[in-house]
């Protein structure tokens, strides 16, 4: 379903992402585990287009020159140079590290703007209504100001907003990041009531305990370089993982 | 009997702020980018409609319709030909923005525009006598204007896709980019609705008086002062720093001196900028000042 091929991302002459080979198929689960910095944003926004829209902004104000190279192919097609719009509009759909809501509107009007390209209304409220299921915390939160919430309602509300987008593919990026271990369960439990949706997920963690029983296969990258990738077995049986991505 | 007029006139003062200073606001509320033609495309609107309804002698509303589409194409234009390219730049989005607003100005001086024979007409004329303060039809309708734009910014805002997704853009970029909006679309439709704000400002407040070019740099302090006042992005604080500028005004021009109201403008920038640098009601610039 998604293809990166050779994937390398400068900032400057900064190497963010190093000849990176990725894929990811249709109703899969793929993790992306590395320590901070080790390239993860940087290649998941990429993939949802951000890093593009930024090179371009950077190059008409001749400020920071950002170079992207190697192949972005999704079911077969090439997404290397469409705009983030674009490719939410193909059914990739990105949500952000560190809970990022719209801090000044209502949880409601949150998720019914992750649903902006969507033109049937209907089709809308129906994604708001599972997005409601899945988290059923939100519920009672519709008119609150998504900025007033806690940091893991806020994580509800962006996952949830990525949802109403109607994704083919979900880009995760750190879903867990400084949740508390109540609030890390239900982010679990609703990711496999996402793969019952048959949404593919690519998701992003740097600690990889409570997410790796819940994924297919997984990649390993360190300075922006691939280090290893298995499935779930593979990886669990590989001891330098469990040293150093499972805190054991 | 003073103080009556005082009120009144300080209310229709205070709309007549609230008018000029909602285009300019809602630009830099939503796009982040301060529109320094905004005086610009203010006095265009006014020859415009000048053109339109005494040379070429067209019906009223048709005329007010042709200029307000006129200016929300020179918005949007002025976004995508000239201030796409330094989005980002704080200093050179003023300058572009700035320059553009003096040539429009100084384009209208030299091509003569500075008679006394450049008026716009009153939607109505005649007065309203209320208890022993006369009113004119104009001054009432432009109150009425006022809370009604008030009430259209509130509904465009939170009731309609777009205006949601304009709201969402400017609260945080990249989430918005994420569920697939685009940000050059939203920051060319809030220079467009700038612009034809202005221009339906331009059409009430203009026919008060003759046209005259200063008014283009006056409009641009007038927001300004208003905007820093109230606390960017925040149309309650908009609302309540045209209220407070708008009788300050009127009440030194009736107890000083009228020249003095100029003044007023100026002392508020100066003393909200030395107090409370993030305006009477701008919060959340307040918390990133704290942190």
């Amino acid at each position: 379903m998604l293809d990166i091929k050779s994937l390398m991302v400068f900032y400057e002459n900064a190497l963010a992402v190093n000849n990176l080979n990725l894929d990811v198929r249709k109703g899969e689960i793929v993790g992306v585990f590395g320590s901070n910095s080790a390239g993860k944003t940087t290649l998941i926004n990429t993939i949802a287009g951000l890093t593009l829209h930024l090179k371009w902004r950077e190059q008409r104000k001749g400020g920071q020159r950002i170079t992207i190279v190697g192949a972005q192919l999704f079911e077969d097609e090439d997404i290397g140079k469409l705009s983030p719009s674009e490719r939410v509009k193909k059914g990739i759909v990105l949500c952000r590290e560190r809970h990022p809501v719209f801090r000044d509107l209502a949880v409601e009007e949150n998720l019914r703007l992750g649903g902006f390209l969507i033109k049937n209304q209907a089709k809308v409220k129906k994604s708001i209504d599972l997005v409601y299921s899945i988290f059923p915390p939100l519920t009672k939160l519709k008119t609150r100001k998504a900025g007033l919430c806690s940091g893991g309602e806020q994580e509800m509300i962006a996952i949830g907003m990525a949802l109403v987008a109607r994704p083919k593919l979900l880009l995760l990026d750190e879903p867990l990041l400084g949740l508390s271990p109540a609030m890390q369960a239900i982010v679990v439990q609703a990711l496999k009531d996402i793969r019952k949706l048959e949404v593919t997920v690519l998701l992003t963690e740097q600690y990889a305990r409570p997410i790796m029983p819940h994924i297919d296969r997984g990649f390993i990258i360190e300075n922006g370089t691939l280090i290893m990738s298995g499935t779930q077995e593979e990886l669990m049986d590989n001891p330098e993982v469990i040293s150093a991505y499972f805190g054991m | 009997m003073l103080l009556e007029s005082m009120l009144v006139f300080g209310l229709v003062n205070s709309a007549i702020l609230m008018l000029m200073s909602f285009g300019f606001s809602l630009t830099f509320g939503l796009s982040g980018v301060a529109n320094f033609a905004h005086g610009g495309i203010y006095l265009l609107a006014g020859y415009l409609a000048f053109f339109l309804l005494r040379t070429l002698g067209l019906p009223y509303l048709l005329a007010v319709i042709i200029t307000v589409i006129v200016t929300a194409l020179l918005g949007a234009a002025i976004y995508r030909l000239v201030v796409i390219r330094v989005r980002g730049i704080a200093l050179n989005e003023v300058i572009a923005t700035f320059a553009i607003g003096i040539s429009i100005l100084e384009l209208f001086r030299w091509l003569g525009f500075i008679t006394y024979e450049f008026s716009l007409p009153c939607i109505v004329d005649g007065r309203l006598t209320l208890f022993q303060t006369t009113l004119d039809y104009q001054r009432i309708l432009i109150i009425v204007v006022a809370f009604l734009m008030a009430v259209f910014l509130w509904a465009l805002t939170h009731k309609t896709r777009i205006g949601l997704a304009l709201l969402g853009m400017a609260q945080n970029e990249y989430t918005a980019l994420s569920v697939g909006i685009d940000s050059d679309w939203a920051a060319t439709y809030s220079f467009a609705l700038g612009g034809a704000f202005a221009a339906i400002a331009a059409l009430m407040i203009l026919p008060l008086g003759i046209i005259n070019i200063n008014i283009g740099y006056e409009v641009l302090l007038i927001a300004l002062a208003v905007t820093v006042l109230g606390g960017l992005e925040s149309t309650k604080g908009l609302i309540l720093g045209c209220i407070i500028l708008g009788y300050a005004q009127v009440i030194t021009s009736t107890l000083i001196a009228p020249h003095w109201k100029e003044a007023v403008y100026l002392a508020a920038i100066l003393i909200v900028l030395a107090v409370k640098p993030s305006g009477l009601l701008g919060k959340f610039k307040e918390l990133e000042e704290r942190v």
